[in-house]
């Protein structure tokens, strides 16, 4: 908001250049690290992915505990620097040599590489838990071919993060050895490279984009069949179309640096691989639009918002084609239509099937239902103030606005279009607000929703709303993609339930199944809440606080105690039979 | 339903499946150096550097040889256990450990020499050359710690819950010690 008041007008004084680099790194990183990728991975992978796969919990209960308190802790650390008026300054991707202690002598570089850091411990541990549990916890008669489109969503984002994140955490170590310690990796007087900065953080980078924009398919390949009251067209298609995604996002990099000079060769392969990644986006957007099509769809808010994700999707993705010819990227790069590209992408494609979700899941979360007509005004204020936003920037970067300034001269043609485009925001604004006000209503006024208001086909709906904290009273026996549309196999559980059968009522049980055909393995012992992991990070916050302020002796000593605190954490066995 | 023990059960347990992917994110960390090696190295000649000793071939191949064979005793310590053969477990692991510190103190002894030698400050090559290897030296670190702390456990007998951790922590020993293979022939190689 304040970015965009800032550019409104020409000549703008809301914010000086530095607080604007500020606010603007601030944005790139809050809104990737902190925001998309907490909320699409760990609010609802961790929330949903045990509900669809009839499990009782996360595979590592007390892992999940200590992910959640590390990126507290994260982003405590990193937001500590607001305050201390020493934010990040260099954009989200930092590039060297701006990132040097000879350009940026203050902390703000040293916070956002030791935060980002702090915060990869955090998404690593997070996604080594969704795989496990997607791997190991399915309910019996779960295998992959009926396993939830989320779940492979969600899986194929975790397997992304587990690679890409490693190479972040390399690049931002080579960096703080730099400034630090004085090491030569980037600078080129001592035989370093700044590309090898480049290379690095866009080998992690864009995956990561792919990594927002997963989760979001996921959602909205859960939303889809269950207002269009079908199953998914071309569900295996579909399925392999995610994992698709995610592994040919490490095949792209480069294109991020075309004008970079690298040689032709490389800029061929990039564009060439770029390209590919249009294939299985587009048979999941036939996949989606064919499953509405061929269903009887209802147009409640939820599948609005998929529909609003689609359109946005389509012209995010149309004109990130136009970056994969490679003439065209020279001419654009750092422009205002990159801008434009990437939060239709980010913004558009990536948290629209968010806020379906939050309305798809709403009653089963809270037991509630949201106000539909509401709901459905929300959805129309937020469309048209993302377009009113985002749609103007493709224009100014055409017309050559760059971007990442903080402020621009009169008379470039550039004003009323930079105008719409606050106005755009303040829309966009309310029209978030309306989201979050009505199910902040609905929350405590909305009428009960019962079980499964809509009628949907996965596990999470085969429970009652709100879930009771073992999920499930009778682990559910799986024959389909789509089990609670089972009625015969639902009732089987009932039945089941009053038998005694795979009920596990006896502490906190949970099935584990083979990794392949799901059949029923062994029934694991699940550890109890502990104080360790909430410990453990208070203890490498300290690490990181000291490594800031380069008190390395201590920093050793709390790695030591951090050790010592696994230890403890797993001293106590559970009981043998 | 009872708790299917450790021998009954038909796949691998969670806790295997855990450190699988974490080794897998570990190999990332490592493939990025070995990159960034010879991404520095394919930009500047000679490498290494004027004033920069070439690095000594014989006994860090003799001693990535004595750390690799470790493998074979964690391997044997599992198989044993698995049996429920619990002093010849203790007895493989105590000798793993003893080979595991030695090596360790070897190399940090030489990573120490190579310090007063040519400074990691003062060329990409020492940058990436000290980054790469102390980096090994922290993962045998934790192996050698992870290795002790089984070693202990396992005094007081074998449980099934033991058997994973030992499973786990012999899988990390052999992707470590295939990284040490691979390191080391990376950091002697301007020599060969």
């Amino acid at each position: 908001m304040l970015i965009r008041t800032q550019l409104a007008g020409a000549n703008g004084k809301v914010l000086g250049p530095d607080a604007y680099n500020q606010a603007m790194t601030m944005h790139g990183v809050t809104m990737i690290f902190f925001f998309i990728v907490p909320i699409g991975i760990g609010a609802f992978g961790n929330y949903l992915i045990p509900l669809m796969i009839g499990a009782r919990d996360m595979a590592f209960p007390r892992m999940n505990a200590l992910s959640y308190w590390i990126f507290l802790a994260s982003g405590l650390f990193l937001y500590s620097s607001v305050f201390l008026g020493k934010a990040p300054n260099c954009g989200w991707f930092c590039y060297t040599p701006l990132n040097t202690r000879q350009f940026d002598p203050g902390l703000n570089v040293d916070f956002y590489a030791l935060g980002l850091i702090f915060n990869g411990i955090s998404s690593t541990a997070g996604a080594i838990n969704l795989i496990v549990t997607v791997f190991k916890l399915r309910a019996p008669g779960m295998s992959l071919n009926r396993m939830p489109l989320f779940a492979y969503a969600i899986l194929a984002v975790s397997f992304s993060l587990v690679f890409a994140l490693p190479v972040l955490t390399v690049d931002l170590l080579f960096l703080e050895l730099q400034r630090k310690a004085g090491f030569h990796f980037f600078d080129v007087a001592h035989g370093g490279d700044p590309l090898l900065w480049q290379h690095l953080f866009w080998f992690f980078g864009h995956p990561e984009v792919y990594i927002i924009i997963l989760p979001a398919m996921g959602i909205a390949t859960s939303i889809i069949p269950t207002f269009a009251k079908r199953k998914m067209i071309a569900f295996p298609l579909v399925a392999l179309a995610e994992l698709l995604v995610a592994f040919i996002g490490f095949g792209v990099w480069a294109h991020h640096m075309f004008a970079t000079g690298i040689a032709t060769a490389q800029l061929i392969f990039f564009a060439g691989a770029s390209m590919m990644v249009v294939i299985p986006s587009t048979i999941q957007i036939f996949a989606w639009l064919f499953t509405v099509n061929l269903g009887k769809p209802d147009f409640r808010a939820p599948l609005l918002f998929i529909g609003g994700f689609i359109a946005l999707f389509v012209i995010g993705g149309l004109s990130g084609i136009m970056f994969a010819a490679i003439p065209f990227d020279q001419a654009t790069t750092d422009s205002y239509f990159v801008v434009a590209h990437f939060h239709f992408i980010i913004f558009g494609a990536a948290v629209f099937p968010l806020l379906g979700g939050m309305y798809y899941w709403f009653p089963k979360v809270t037991g509630r239902m949201y106000h539909e007509g509401w709901a459905k005004a929300s959805f129309w204020v937020t469309f048209v103030g993302t377009m009113l936003t985002f749609f103007p920037m493709h224009i100014v970067g055409l017309l050559g606005m760059t971007r990442r300034i903080y402020t621009y001269a009169p008379g470039l043609g550039w004003e009323a279009y930079n105008l719409a485009e606050t106005i755009g925001s303040f829309l966009l604004t309310v029209g978030l607000l309306m989201v979050f006000g009505n199910l902040l209503w609905s929350r405590f006024r909305g009428v009960p929703s019962g079980p499964d208001p809509f009628y949907g086909g996965t596990l999470e709906w085969a429970t009652t709303s709100p879930p009771p904290h073992y999920n499930f009273a009778v682990i559910p026996i799986v024959r389909s993609p789509y089990p609670n549309w089972d009625r015969e196999d639902r009732e089987d559980d009932v039945r089941r339930f009053e038998r005694g059968q795979l009920v596990l009522e006896s502490g906190h049980e949970t099935p584990a199944s083979t990794v392949r055909d799901g059949v029923l393995d062994e029934v694991l012992e699940m550890p109890s809440e502990s104080g360790w992991p909430i410990l453990l990070a208070f203890a490498l916050s300290i690490v990181f606080i000291m490594l800031l302020t380069t008190h390395y002796v201590i920093a050793g000593i709390f790695i030591a105690i951090s050790a010592l605190i696994l230890a403890a954490w797993h001293l106590k066995e559970p009981a043998e039979e | 339903m009872s708790t299917a023990s450790y021998a009954q059960r038909i796949s691998r347990p969670i806790g295997w499946w855990g450190m699988a992917v974490f080794v897998a994110g570990e190999a990332m960390v490592f493939g990025a150096l070995l990159v960034t090696y010879f991404h520095l190295r394919i930009r500047n000649n000679p490498w290494p550097p004027h004033g920069v000793p070439e690095p000594k071939v014989a006994v860090p191949l003799f001693l990535t040889g004595v750390l690799v064979s470790t493998s074979g005793a964690m391997q044997y310590a599992l198989v044993r256990a698995r049996r429920g053969f619990a002093s010849d477990a203790r007895f493989a692991l105590l000798i793993a450990l003893t080979l595991q510190v030695t090596y360790l103190a070897l190399q940090l002894h030489f990573f120490v020499d190579d310090l007063s030698k040519f400074s990691p400050s003062a060329t990409s090559y020492g940058s990436i050359y000290f980054t790469l290897v102390g980096a090994h030296h922290a993962h045998v670190f934790v192996g050698v710690v992870l290795t002790a702390w089984i070693l202990l456990r396992l005094v007081r007998g074998i449980t099934s819950y033991r058997l994973v951790g030992l499973s786990a922590i012999t899988w990390y020993w052999h992707f470590v010690n295939a990284l040490a293979i691979i390191v080391t022939l990376v950091q002697v190689s301007p020599s060969l």
